[in-house]
């Protein structure tokens, strides 16, 4: 009979609680990270140094919290680790000035012949292009409300920045993504003839 | 965030809480101002129908985010070297 050591047994029950926990969360994990790097390789590069993170310091992660926040805070810090980037800008702006911008951007749509564009037109390689060419400080506020369904509140602690600052970034996000999305669809010429100006 | 005053019967005010009324972020009392006032102004249920429409397109974006098998055994070998056994 195998004689277990108890430095083994800890293991093995590190590695069962990782396998357990941890690894299922690979899909959103890959998904968030593809789409904060831009780009499916360096996302897959990520997704392996926040998983080697992870099981490294798997004996800080307080179990009672949510793993998926623990993981995304990794992955973010890995991000910029491998991009060399300080702490990122932030957005300035009344957030109610933004959804008033929102709807010049809707009368700019209208008035391109573009209203209806969404129920339209198959928006989707168009906003992953756009969501690509964002700052990263506004996408992974855009990619983590708007995609991935998290609310204000989760996003602000797992970006460890106040909650007005999540808001303001994902306004900001929404409208470069709304005024880049009128842009692909006029260039694809969609809109009216001569609408773009 | 400085908040303008809510007023029923100013499209202004309304089309200022666009995006917390679309997240669910109103009180419940700010919330029916915006529901009557969208009820009987049609250009500002056109901007609220059109933001949505947005949210809905993003929402449905399917980044390439599915974890491949390969992803899978790349990391599972990576962490192999950390002394991770899957069992």
């Amino acid at each position: 009979m195998p004689v277990t050591t108890p430095g083994q047994s800890q293991t093995s029950t590190r590695d069962a609680e990782f396998s357990a926990v941890a690894l299922p969360l690979l899909p959103t994990l890959t998904r968030f990270a593809r789409a904060l790097a831009g780009s499916d390789s360096e996302g897959d590069d990520i997704v392996q140094e926040t998983y080697l993170r992870a099981y490294r310091y798997w004996h800080t992660f307080d179990k009672s919290t949510d793993c998926r926040r623990w993981l995304v805070s990794i992955c973010r810090n890995a991000l910029y680790d491998m991009r060399r980037r300080d702490r990122l800008v932030d957005a300035t702006d009344d957030a109610e000035l933004e959804s008033l911008a929102a709807t010049r951007v809707h009368r700019a749509a209208v008035a391109a012949g573009l209203g209806d564009m969404y129920a339209r037109l198959d928006l989707g390689p168009a906003i992953a292009k756009a969501l690509a060419a964002l700052d990263s400080a506004f996408r992974e506020v855009v990619v983590l409300s708007d995609v991935e369904g998290y609310a204000y509140e989760e996003i602000a602690v797992m970006l460890d920045i106040p909650i007005g600052t999540v808001r303001s970034r994902l306004y900001r996000a929404r409208r470069q993504l709304q005024e880049a999305l009128m842009v692909y669809a006029l260039d694809a010429g969609y809109g009216v003839t001569g609408a773009r100006k | 965030m400085t908040m303008s005053v809510l007023n029923r019967d100013d499209c202004e005010s309304i089309v200022r809480r666009l995006w917390p009324f679309l997240d669910g972020k109103l009180t419940d009392a700010d919330r029916e101002i915006v529901v009557d006032h969208l009820a009987s102004c049609t250009e500002c249920r056109s901007h609220f129908d059109f933001a949505k429409a947005f949210l809905e397109a993003v929402h449905g974006l399917q980044p390439s985010g599915r974890a491949d098998d390969g992803l899978r055994t790349r990391v599972i070998a990576a962490l192999a070297k950390e002394g991770y056994s899957d069992g």
